[in-house]
């Protein structure tokens, strides 16, 4: 559970970074005081936490499906976790990559009260290389319920980062911040890149 | 890209380079000694003299020169060598071997080191142990006095421990000195930032598993000081990632780009000393009348911490652990060791000789121990 909170906690950053400041206008928008904020907050939330949840359920089952054969299940968690480690560094330090936040699309929502809990789908869904990995995991878990486990910790590391989000506007050195959050993410690439490896050369030795 | 060439800093005439250097070569002498100079043993003796000569001639030089680099450069280098030598004779004479075992973790026998210890602060606080299986005090490199003597250094030096007080950074310093000329210039300083990365990783892992997980996956100093026993694949994992990290963050890396890539962009204690940078009263100025941008100060600065902008604003980043590199390279004595509140281009000559007593006593002082067990244990090896 600690590597899926710490993946979440490191891309949350990166985030933070790419969607947060694109979220926040959404969120705070027409909101006059904290209640607002906290209600507009945890229906991003929990949108985000149903979403989840949801995928946490269809990745163990298709992962129970794809991963029958020995062989795909020796070798396949690996290889997975090796090319979404790879995607997720460069995302993390590729010069050419876009961060564009897949949130930008909110803006064709009209209905400011259902703004929040369509941010928290896109947010969710948005397939970031960080997501991949947290899929491949919870596909290769044993039971459901360490599915779901894996993907609740994802979530509380990713969502750390959004609860200062009604006090984005008052961050200094915004692009540091930024900096130091996408180097983290490929930091947790790295973690993941190596756990991969250590999957296959495991798989390798044992058969 | 240079646009004018003139005579660097002079130093000081002989009798007062020996009168700046007279202090120190009495604060050195009592310390070495304990106050009671024994010379009874001949191999004791000579090591002791040998690293007190040695320290106080560098010192000497530093006044004698204006040269602060170069020299400082030769005690820190020996320093990172002697001190693996240190580490590495004893966990041979203790263990036979150069890793460790559960064992040796159960019973707490690691030698600690300060790169612990940003590590340790969130555990600590919140379950009041340390999460690392060390000496708290007494015996080898106790973690009580490790982290006393770098809080005490931090705070006065700020990132200058990195070039003053660090046992590793002479391995990147040195290997950063090898070629004449980079081979890789263009490396982007963004990369900088990497280490406040790894420190916020490394600090949230280790709160979260407690397990000081900088050192159980990521120090590249593993490769020359101890490591864990390649018992499984995991453990040879680890070994790799060592490996890989000290090949390329210290040696390959310096070699190709002159600069101290390790510290640059791995170590999460430099991350620490940057922000204590704020604190230190010493800091590195450029007097904004004197220099004529040659940007000479920016490209041999070994750890990013002058930019273009920098030099424009008259002052070196946080980044900047006060080597001396930019202060010696300045054809114009625009840059000099600077106190903060105190404009540039005042009291160079104070402000030098106040840092280079405090940073010098105290590599002299942390360093004395290691040097002279490795001198006294070649002259064994020899004789």
């Amino acid at each position: 559970m600690a590597d899926s909170f710490i993946l979440g906690l490191s891309s949350g950053t990166a985030c933070l970074v790419t969607c947060g400041m694109i979220m926040f206008p959404y969120l705070m928008a027409g909101t006059a005081g904290t209640r607002r904020i906290a209600i507009d907050l945890s229906a991003f939330l929990l949108t985000r936490l149903l979403v989840y949840l949801m995928l946490a359920t269809v990745a163990w089952y298709f992962g129970q499906a794809i991963f029958s054969s020995a062989i795909v299940h020796t070798y396949l968690p690996g290889i997975l976790f090796v090319v979404f480690a790879a995607l997720l560094i460069w995302y993390g330090i590729g010069k050419n990559r876009k961060k564009a936040c897949p949130a930008k699309i909110v803006r064709t929502v009209d209905n400011n009260r259902l703004v929040p809990v369509f941010l928290g789908i896109v947010n969710s869904i948005g397939f970031c290389p960080a997501l991949l990995i947290i899929i491949t995991k919870g596909a290769t878990e044993g039971t459901l319920v360490q599915s779901y486990l894996a993907f609740l910790a994802f979530f509380a590391g990713s969502s750390l980062w959004f609860l200062p989000l009604p006090f984005a506007g008052k961050i200094r050195k915004r692009e540091v911040i930024g900096t130091i959050g996408i180097f983290a993410t490929a930091i947790a690439g790295t973690i993941f890149m190596i756990k991969g490896i250590t999957l296959i050369v495991g798989g390798i030795i044992n058969v | 890209m240079y646009k004018d060439q003139t005579i660097s800093t002079p130093g000081k005439p002989l009798g007062k380079a020996l009168l700046y250097t007279l202090p120190m070569f009495l604060i050195t002498f009592m310390f070495l000694t304990g106050g009671r100079p024994d010379f009874t043993d001949t191999t004791q003796t000579v090591a002791l003299l040998t690293t007190f000569m040695g320290m106080n001639l560098l010192y000497f030089l530093m006044h004698f020169t204006g040269k602060t680099d170069r020299y400082r450069a030769v005690i820190f280098i020996i320093f990172a060598l002697s001190l693996s030598f240190t580490l590495i004779k004893n966990m041979v004479e203790i263990r036979n071997s150069m890793s460790f075992s559960q064992a040796d973790i159960v019973e707490c026998k690691i030698p600690f080191c300060h790169l612990v210890i940003p590590m340790m602060i969130i555990p600590a606080a919140f379950t009041k142990s340390i999460i690392f299986p060390g000496t708290i005090i007494g015996g080898f490199a106790d973690i009580s006095s490790m982290v006393v003597l770098w809080l005490i250094a931090t705070l006065v030096l700020g990132r200058g421990f990195c070039s003053w007080g660090c046992f590793y950074g002479g391995w990147d310093d040195g290997f950063s000195r090898f070629r004449k000329r980079p081979a890789l210039r263009k490396i982007s300083d963004s990369w900088k930032w990497m280490p406040f990365a790894v420190l916020l990783m490394v600090a949230l892992t280790a709160a979260l598993t407690l397990i000081p997980t900088y050192c159980d996956w990521m120090c590249p100093f593993k490769a020359v000081t101890e490591f864990e026993q390649v018992t499984n694949l995991e453990s040879g994992v680890k070994a790799g990632v060592f490996i890989s990290l000290f090949g390329g963050l210290v040696v390959a890396l310096p070699v190709m780009s002159r600069k101290r890539t390790q510290c640059s962009f791995l170590c999460p204690l430099g991350a620490v000393n940057t922000v204590s940078n704020k604190v230190t009263p010493f800091t590195i100025k450029i007097d904004k009348t004197a220099c004529n941008e040659c940007y000479k100060c920016v490209e041999v600065c070994p750890l990013f911490a002058l930019t273009p902008d920098d030099v424009k604003r008259g002052k070196a980043s946080v980044f900047c652990s006060k080597c001396g590199k930019c202060v010696d390279a300045c054809t114009k004595k625009a840059i000099h060791f600077g106190i903060k509140g105190v404009p540039a281009g005042t009291m160079k000559g104070f402000s030098r000789n106040l840092f280079l007593f405090v940073s010098f006593l105290f590599i002299a002082v942390f360093s004395s121990g290691s040097i002279m067990f490795t001198v006294r244990s070649l002259l064994n090896l020899i004789f």
